[in-house]
């Protein structure tokens, strides 16, 4: 057998007229021929399909029953045949999610990169963030604080609504005396609860202690402590009487973590890892158009083109003129209610009208439905709005082609950055210097 | 950022990290330059990687796979590429070629489907099939080297070494055009640099430029919207311009670009065309479905009645693998017919509907000559050189190059009004030179009836058959987007700016 040869005997597939053809092995081959001619048949449906069958071929019996029997290519034999691998045109990946950074892989070793090799850069202050032990902390504290008095506070609860009533039981039970609730320090007392309907920030005042070389066995546990209370994180309050110049300015916070964080803002977060700088992952999209890059939104110069029209005479474009429907009943209930018409055209009405109009009102109003298949001639129902009207059209998926083109004429498709986000604080900015 | 600029960083950027940073990034960015190399190598400087995927062209994604392939260092390797100077310029082209060889020093076979001239020449060896299309071809007409194959007579080998070209009549002759023009001043979308042009009417107009340059940005994203705002209330905005205008002069712009036909294995250019509305109107007026009362609903394999119903009328069931791609396999009650066995015993001259929706445009041409109406339809499918494919081939399976010659081909089957503007974007995409001789051959007729025709395009046998050239670039991305020369072919080539007037220059001169 030749083996500088691959050597394709009888093809007969498709218009294949029994061929036999010789590629000479490490050349570069040109198969041509017109359109039609069966260029095709003989690079893909003869050679690239034995190749691929044959390969398939050694898998167990088992796994190809899940790649499905490649039929035999019509032709007699091969020989000299090597694995074969087809760069096709023809895409198949029609995936907004799909890009050229993701197709090359580029994008995965940039993500390994940033989140490796990157340092973070805080979105509020924009300083650098930074990361300690905790003997760096302890050591820290010992050189800014000396001689000072001090809290050490473990956050529990960061800008949350609730009453937290058995968080304080726990605390007390716990033996804590003292916590800052909202920035003010106050004692633990049994049955102790806050306002549900307000954002709290809480904090457990773990220790007060004059800083002191001699003291640092007790600041080492107190600071694994709080670590431990705050999950990585903690504070240091300075009592506000002392004024000590060059000293960190009394009653003023200070943020240390294990984690990273700013220094100044106290906004921490976890490690940075590769699915952050994934704009697939909900620990990297943008929440808002979940790492697509544009939403979609109703236009209401769109909806409401001609604004000297009323709404009997089809100012409100996706609906039309007036028809006896029942979002038409809900506009007159809605109208009447303010005292204008179907025949008020739109610019005379208030902008607080027209906002109701097109986003809705959570206000029940009385509906006229005598003639709608209805026994009673009256009920109560919210209105939705026509925005909502047309985005809820808009995102039925069992449209045809014509109404989801009418739908989407109504809409404007608006590119956003993507920022990204952890899981567990705003946005993010990771940058490299 | 493009590939270019990121290349750059990547290669910049190591002495900046501290000696931690450095351990770390070191083995990743190795990986990464590497990459990028490869695709600077094939000549896609000028995308982005968060370019989505889906609007890049076939050739494109076809050289980023080919990027990763080269990239993996196999040896002993098959590769089998399906035309992959599809898009390029000849520029860019050389580099590509280039990068084949260098996958074959490699130690691989590269078996390349192609109909570039310079391909072709570059290639090894050469295998040559015809000698026509369809029924008429699949035989080898030549195997062997390149000198070997400019010494035979093929079709292939005519056009080679220049016995035979792709138009017809005398080739320094242009065309007057009708002395009207459309003019759009201050284009400035993506890459363009605020400029003016004009598109003489009545005209094969050509829009040239190496990839990445801005044609696309001019044609497709600019003027195109503009005139179907106009005319069509079209919702697609253009991109920034200043003014435009002649618009009056034309009065109705087809615009035939590579989207696909449709997404979904029903679609196919049967239905496509409309053609397939008469077949079944000719089915239901056989004696045949007289005595049954067959409808024209009975033929078609959409709605219940007249397909198999065991599969919808798809010909095949899928069947859902969970955690693996779902499986197609063919209906085992039509066995991939489509229709339940009554339709099928409705025969024209001895075919049923299903064996015709299987026929090639070339035989249904042959079967169909004494119905005029279907005629018609499919004749100009077989103009445009799509005579092999079948009736009913699923859109699905057909390519951006073949969808477009299908929209041609049901716009061509219209009438035209005369003042009538097509846009067609590489027209000649999978085109074989004698194809490419067809296809101009339409082309020409349409702009001889005062039609005007924009075609964007490398293939030099195009560029030298236009009436009026309009050159992008000088390169792509950042470096394009400027008018480099516009006039006809000769003043072109003869003003020696940008990378076409030389391969331009090149390929007058040969003739």
């Amino acid at each position: 057998m030749d083996k500088s040869k691959i050597i394709v005997t009888g093809a007969r597939s498709n218009n294949l007229k029994n061929i036999d053809v010789e590629i000479p092995h490490k050349s570069l081959t040109v198969v041509t021929g017109l359109s039609g001619s069966g260029k095709s048949s003989l690079a893909f449906d003869t050679i690239y399909a034995e190749g691929q069958r044959r390969y398939i071929e050694t898998f167990s019996a088992y796994a190809r029953n899940f790649l499905g029997n490649l039929e035999r290519p019509d032709v007699d034999r091969i020989t000299g045949l090597s694995p074969v691998i087809s760069i096709e045109q023809k895409t198949t990946n029609r995936n907004p999610r799909s890009t050229v950074g993701t197709v090359t892989e580029v994008y995965d070793y940039l993500r390994l990169l940033f989140a490796r090799a990157g340092e973070a850069y805080s979105y509020l202050s924009g300083q650098k963030m930074v990361k300690f032990t905790e003997e760096q902390i302890i050591n820290l504290i010992i050189n800014d604080y000396e001689g000072q008095k001090i809290y050490v506070l473990a956050p529990l609860v960061r800008n949350r609504k609730g009453h937290y009533k058995e968080l304080f039981e726990s605390i007390r039970r716990k033996g804590y005396i003292n916590v800052r609730v909202d920035g003010e320090l106050r004692e633990v007392k049994p049955g102790m609860k806050l306002d549900r309907y307000r954002n709290h920030d809480i904090e457990v005042v773990i220790e007060k202690l004059v800083v002191n070389e001699k003291y640092r066995h007790r600041l080492t546990e107190s600071v694994a402590l709080a670590m431990k209370q705050g999950e990585g994180i903690m504070m240091i309050l300075s009592m506000p009487e002392e004024t000590i110049p060059g000293r960190p300015e009394p009653g003023v916070l200070r943020h240390y973590s294990k984690r990273l964080m700013c220094p100044e803002t106290g906004i921490s977060y976890r490690d940075p890892a590769p699915h952050n700088f994934s704009f697939n992952s909900p620990q990297g999209f943008c929440p808002k158009c979940k790492g697509l890059g544009y939403i979609s939104a109703v236009d209401e110069d769109k909806v409401l083109p001609d604004r000297t029209l009323s709404v009997r005479k089809g100012a409100i474009a996706p609906l039309g003129p007036f028809k006896n429907t029942l979002i038409f009943r809900q506009i007159t209930a809605l109208l009447n209610k303010y005292d204008y018409t179907l025949d008020t055209p739109i610019a005379d009405m208030t902008n607080d009208v027209v906002d109701e109009l097109l986003n809705g009102s959570d206000d029940r109003i009385k509906v006229q439905i005598t003639g709608i298949n209805s026994e009673a001639d009256a009920v109560f129902m919210e209105y939705e709005g026509v925005v909502k009207y047309v985005r809820s059209l808009q995102q039925q998926t069992d449209l045809s082609a014509a109404e989801q083109k009418w739908a989407d004429q109504f809409a404007v498709t608006s590119w956003h950055r993507w920022i990204f986000r952890t899981s567990m604080t705003g946005p993010v900015t990771w940058s490299r210097v | 950022m493009d590939i270019q600029d990121l290349y750059d960083w990547t290669c910049n950027v190591e002495p900046r990290l501290s000696e931690r940073q450095r351990t770390i990034a070191n083995e990743i960015l190795k990986e990464i330059r590497t990459r990028l190399k490869f695709m600077l190598e094939v000549g896609l400087d000028y995308l982005s990687l968060n370019r989505p995927a889906e609007s890049l062209s076939g050739g494109e994604e076809q050289r980023i796979r080919l990027a990763t392939q080269i990239g993996s260092k196999l040896v002993n390797v098959l590769y089998i590429l399906d035309e992959p100077s599809i898009g390029l310029h000849q520029r860019d082209n050389v580099r590509l070629i280039e990068s084949l060889k260098e996958l074959r020093d490699g130690g691989n076979t590269v078996l390349v489907v192609e109909h570039d001239r310079d391909m072709m020449l570059s290639a090894d060896w050469v295998i040559d099939l015809g000698p026509r299309a369809g029924r008429k071809g699949g035989e080898v007409v030549f195997q062997g080297t390149v000198p070997e194959l400019l010494s035979t007579d093929t079709l292939t080998a005519g056009y080679l070494n220049g016995k035979l070209d792709t138009y017809e009549g005398v080739l320094s002759e242009r065309r007057e055009g009708n002395g009207k023009s459309i003019v759009l001043r201050g284009c400035r979308g993506n890459n363009l640099k605020g400029i003016d042009v004009e598109f003489p009417l009545g005209k094969l107009i050509c829009v040239t430029g190496v990839s990445g340059s801005g044609k696309s940005t001019l044609v497709n994203e600019t003027l195109q919207p503009i005139l179907s705002q106009r005319f069509y209330r079209s919702l697609k905005e253009p991109l920034a311009y200043d003014s435009i205008e002649g618009v009056e002069f034309i009065d109705k712009i087809v615009d035939v670009d590579q989207s696909p036909i449709g997404r979904s294995p029903r679609s196919n250019p049967a239905t496509y065309t409309g053609v397939f509305s008469d077949i079944r109107q000719l089915f239901v007026e056989l004696p045949e479905s007289k005595i049954r009362a067959y409808k024209p609903g009975r033929f078609s394999f959409n709605v219940s009645g007249g397909r198999c119903e065991a599969c919808g009328g798809n010909g095949y069931k899928t069947i859902e693998m969970n955690f693996l791609p779902d499986v197609m396999v063919p209906c085992e009650v039509c066995r991939g017919k489509r229709y339940n066995r009554e339709t099928l015993e409705v025969r024209y001259k001895g075919k049923s509907i299903a064996d015709v929706l299987d026929m090639t445009i070339n035989m249904a041409v042959e079967f169909f000559e004494n119905v005029p109406t279907i005629l018609n339809k499919i004749k100009v499918l077989q103009d445009v050189g799509l005579g092999y494919l079948k009736l009913g081939q699923p859109s699905t399976t057909i390519s951006g190059g073949e969808s477009q010659r299908v929209k041609l081909a049901t716009e061509l089957a219209k009438r035209d009004t005369g003042h009538t503007l097509y846009i067609l974007d590489e027209p000649t995409t999978g085109l074989h030179f004698e194809d490419i001789r067809v296809l101009m051959g339409v082309l020409n007729r349409l702009v001889e009836k005062g039609n005007t025709v924009i075609v964007i395009e490398h293939n030099l046998d195009v560029i030298k058959q236009a009436d009026w050239i309009i050159d992008i670039g000088p390169e792509g991305g950042r470096g394009g987007g400027m008018l480099v020369a516009q006039g006809t072919p000769e003043q072109v080539a003869a003003s020696g700016k940008g990378y076409t007037s030389r391969f331009l220059a090149e390929e007058l001169s040969r003739n």
